[in-house]
Parts: C-alpha cells; sequence; structure tokens
C-alpha cells in the first residue's frame, strides 16, 4: 500500500498525540497515586498516636481515619497504569511483571482497614491497627524502591 | 632485545605477577589453639543472631521451606553479582553440622570457608571480626541448636568466580586495615552496648556507611548514608535523626525499632530493612533501647 504524503503526515501526528496523552496519562496517575498515599500516612498518624497512648481510644477517630485509608487504598489501586513507573515514582517493576501479587497486597490493605473501622474496643484496637501496618509494610518491602 | 628476548621477559613478568597474586591473597586462617576455654550460653547466642538479623539474608527462598530457619539459598544481588547466603542450620553435609568452633571463628573474624576459600564481603564480616570471642562461640551453640535443614550451597554468579573469590585476599588487605570497634570513654553501659551491636553483630555500617571506591567503609563518614548496596535509590544518613526531626526521643526509635510500620513508622519498611525491624524487634527491649541511644547520639 502507498500513502500519501499528507496521510503519512496525519499518523505521525497521531501517533505523536497519543504518546503524549499516554505519558501525560502516566504522570497524573502517578502525583495522584502519589497524594492519596500521603492521605493515607496522614491517616495513620492519629491511629499510630492511639497505640502509643499519646492520644485517649476514641472508636469515632478510629472510624474516620480507617475509612479515609481504606478509600485512598482503592482509590490508588487503580492508579498504577502501564508505563506509570519510573521518573519520580518509587514503584518497583514487580507492580507490573507481578500484577497479581500486587492487587493482592493492594485489596489485603483494604480490607484490613476496613476490619479497623468496626473496631469499637481498645482491647481489639491495637491488634486491628498491627494487621493494617503489617501490609501496608509487606507492599513497601516488596514493591517500592528505596528513596532517591 | 630481540623479540624472543621480549617475549620472555613478558612471560618473566606475567609469572612474577601471578605469584605476587598468589602469595598476597594466601588466606591464613587461626589456629584451633585460638579458641579459649568457654562454658558456652545459647541464650546470648539467641540475642546475637537477632541482632545480626542473621534470619533476613539466610532464610530460604519463598516457598523453599520454613522460612523461620536460616537454611539459605535466597537470592542477594549486588552490583557485583548474585550471592546465595549459606544455610547456617546444623545439617552435617550442606550446613554447619561438621564446623568446628575454629571453623566458625575464622568465617566470622576473617571471612574464611572451613576448606580455606575466601568469602566474599556480602557476607559481612569486615563488621562481625569486631564481635567477641565469646559471643562467637555462643552465637555457634544457638545455631548448632536449631533444626537441621537440608539445603545444598550454591556458588555465586560472579564473573571469573573463581579468581574474583581469590582475589577477596587482596580486599581484606585494605579493609581488615580499618580499626575494630573500641568502646569510647566516658560513654553509659547502655550506650556502649548500642554502640557494639549497631556496629558489630548489627552490620547497621555495611548498608548505613558510605564505602570508597574499593568498597571499604569510609571511617571518617559512619553511618552517613549512601547509595544502596543493591543499585537502586538511597540509603538514609542515621546521623542528626533528633535534629532532623525524624523521631522524637530515644523512645520513639525504640517503638519505631519494635513495630515498624506495624504503627506507622513508614520509613522502616524500605530497601530491606523491614528484614532488619523484624529481627531487632526479637531484641530484648534493653538492647533494643541500647541500640536507639546510641543511633540517636549519632550528630
Amino acid at each position: 500500500m502507498r500513502l500519501s504524503k499528507p496521510a503519512v503526515a496525519s499518523l505521525v501526528v497521531a501517533g505523536l498525540v497519543l504518546g503524549a496523552s499516554l505519558a501525560v496519562v502516566a504522570a497524573d496517575a502517578f502525583q495522584e497515586r502519589h497524594m492519596a498515599m500521603e492521605m493515607v500516612g496522614d491517616a495513620m498518624k492519629p491511629l499510630a498516636a492511639i497505640a502509643k497512648k499519646e492520644a485517649p481510644f476514641d472508636p469515632a477517630v478510629v472510624k474516620a481515619n480507617a475509612t479515609t485509608i481504606a478509600d485512598h487504598i482503592k482509590k490508588a489501586s487503580a492508579l498504577f497504569p502501564a508505563g506509570s513507573g519510573g521518573g519520580e515514582s518509587r514503584a518497583k517493576p514487580e507492580v507490573w511483571t507481578d500484577a497479581a501479587g500486587f492487587d493482592k497486597a493492594m485489596k489485603d490493605a483494604q480490607a484490613a482497614a476496613v476490619a479497623l473501622q468496626a473496631v469499637s474496643d481498645e482491647a481489639a484496637y491495637r491488634p486491628a491497627l498491627g494487621a493494617l501496618g503489617a501490609t501496608c509494610k509487606g507492599c513497601h518491602d516488596k514493591y517500592r524502591i528505596p528513596k532517591q | 632485545m630481540s623479540r624472543r628476548g621480549t617475549l620472555a621477559a613478558l612471560a618473566t613478568l606475567a609469572v612474577a605477577g601471578a605469584a605476587a597474586f598468589w602469595l598476597v591473597t594466601r588466606p591464613s586462617p587461626l589456629p584451633a589453639a585460638a579458641v579459649p576455654t568457654h562454658q558456652v550460653d545459647p541464650r546470648n547466642g539467641e540475642t546475637l543472631y537477632h541482632a545480626g538479623s542473621c534470619l533476613a539474608c539466610h532464610r530460604p527462598p519463598e516457598g523453599a521451606g520454613d522460612r523461620s530457619l536460616p537454611s539459605g539459598g535466597t537470592p542477594f544481588p549486588t552490583p557485583v553479582g548474585v550471592f546465595y547466603p549459606q544455610n547456617l542450620t546444623p545439617d552435617a553435609e550442606t550446613g554447619l553440622g561438621r564446623w568446628s568452633e575454629i571453623d566458625f571463628v575464622n568465617a566470622m573474624r576473617l571471612g574464611l570457608s572451613p576448606d580455606g576459600r575466601h568469602y566474599f564481603p556480602a557476607f559481612p564480616y569486615a563488621s562481625y571480626r569486631s564481635m567477641a570471642m565469646a559471643d562467637l562461640l555462643d552465637l555457634r551453640a544457638y545455631l548448632m541448636s536449631l533444626p537441621a535443614v537440608r539445603s545444598p550451597s550454591r556458588e555465586a554468579d560472579v564473573p571469573l568466580v573463581s579468581l574474583a573469590r581469590r582475589g577477596v585476599g587482596l580486599w581484606k588487605r585494605v579493609a581488615f586495615r580499618q580499626p575494630l570497634f573500641s568502646p569510647e570513654p566516658g560513654r553509659t553501659p547502655s550506650w556502649t552496648r548500642g554502640a557494639y551491636l549497631a556496629n558489630a553483630p548489627g552490620h547497621c555500617g555495611e548498608c548505613h556507611t558510605p564505602k570508597d571506591w574499593l568498597m571499604v567503609a569510609d571511617p571518617s563518614r559512619p553511618m552517613a548514608g549512601g547509595p544502596h548496596p543493591g543499585g537502586e535509590g538511597k540509603v538514609p544518613s542515621l546521623r542528626g535523626l533528633l535534629a532532623r526531626k525524624k523521631y522524637k526521643d530515644v523512645d520513639d526509635l525504640v517503638l519505631a525499632l519494635q513495630n515498624g510500620e506495624t504503627l506507622g513508622y513508614e520509613h522502616l519498611s524500605s530497601g530491606g530493612m523491614a528484614a532488619i525491624q523484624e529481627n531487632l524487634a526479637r531484641l530484648p527491649e534493653s538492647d533494643v533501647r541500647a541500640i536507639a541511644e546510641y543511633v540517636l547520639s549519632l550528630e
């Protein structure tokens, strides 16, 4: 097949536009998931303060922060499109090469945060927070590179 | 000089060079008489085992056996090549079962195998050589008390591995010039304990102290952080943690080392530190506190 010059030119332009949009989508995904993870980190602080006895146990505080965490982990889970690693991102290639394992780790974290929402008794609090922290830790250890 | 003369001179030089290499890289293990009479204390050995996070590197790969035992074999990738940590359980064929006390001391102090070959320094004997003799013997006694697991050793994936292994003898000549750990006068017993645990068995400096071009720890910048030995990212500095507001006080760092990210200390699950933290969490609280006191005193 012979293509006319204008056809070739439009194909090239279309390719460039597509490539650029994919790059923008990937960059946006990184920014958005990074923000979501920062929200998770911020919500962990009052929860850790309770476990460290720096703040009193308050089921309302627990519920609110555990809900923030569950929602933002869910949000972040959907923000790892292929090609959004590298650069500023600390995501290891394993996020995509072991997508099933990564997906399970994110689902486990979300489930642990949901379980924490319902904790109303102080004795059950520490183990439930520990279980959530362990899911964060397991995933970070496996799928996150050290800070640059 | 004739062409034949030149060739002969070059050949002589090459032979002389090889002989010199052979001589300066020659292992010189300690004799059995170097082991003092000592009543072993396996419980102290267990403390040192956790302080050294032996399990972090020596556990089997996922799905290849009981990961609570140091039967080895999990690949340890470095920019130089991939190493496969040795089986530390007392299996006679593949583990430490037939190792005498002096074999163990030579491995830990001098980085030498029982058959007299150099270990690559991915096994951090440059730190372990500062361990007290009594502690080494107690650590061996603890390892010998573990269930034996069969798990054969695997040679490192390193280019020209036999030559490289012999060449480690040269590296040792430089690395072993560094002073051994010694207590600082005027410090509390707890600080001294923490400094010993962190520097000798704990080998924190293997990652947290920057290395010079010969891969020897730079003694002028202890625990100042640097490139990650795995080749990606950085290892944080442990200096000025209080001034930089990374931790509030000793209690805060004790909680961090005991709980890691289960209490939200997310920096402790990055770059392999999660496994180290899990091992440190098994230490008696007084030892965790001693390490925290020492680390927070680094300015």
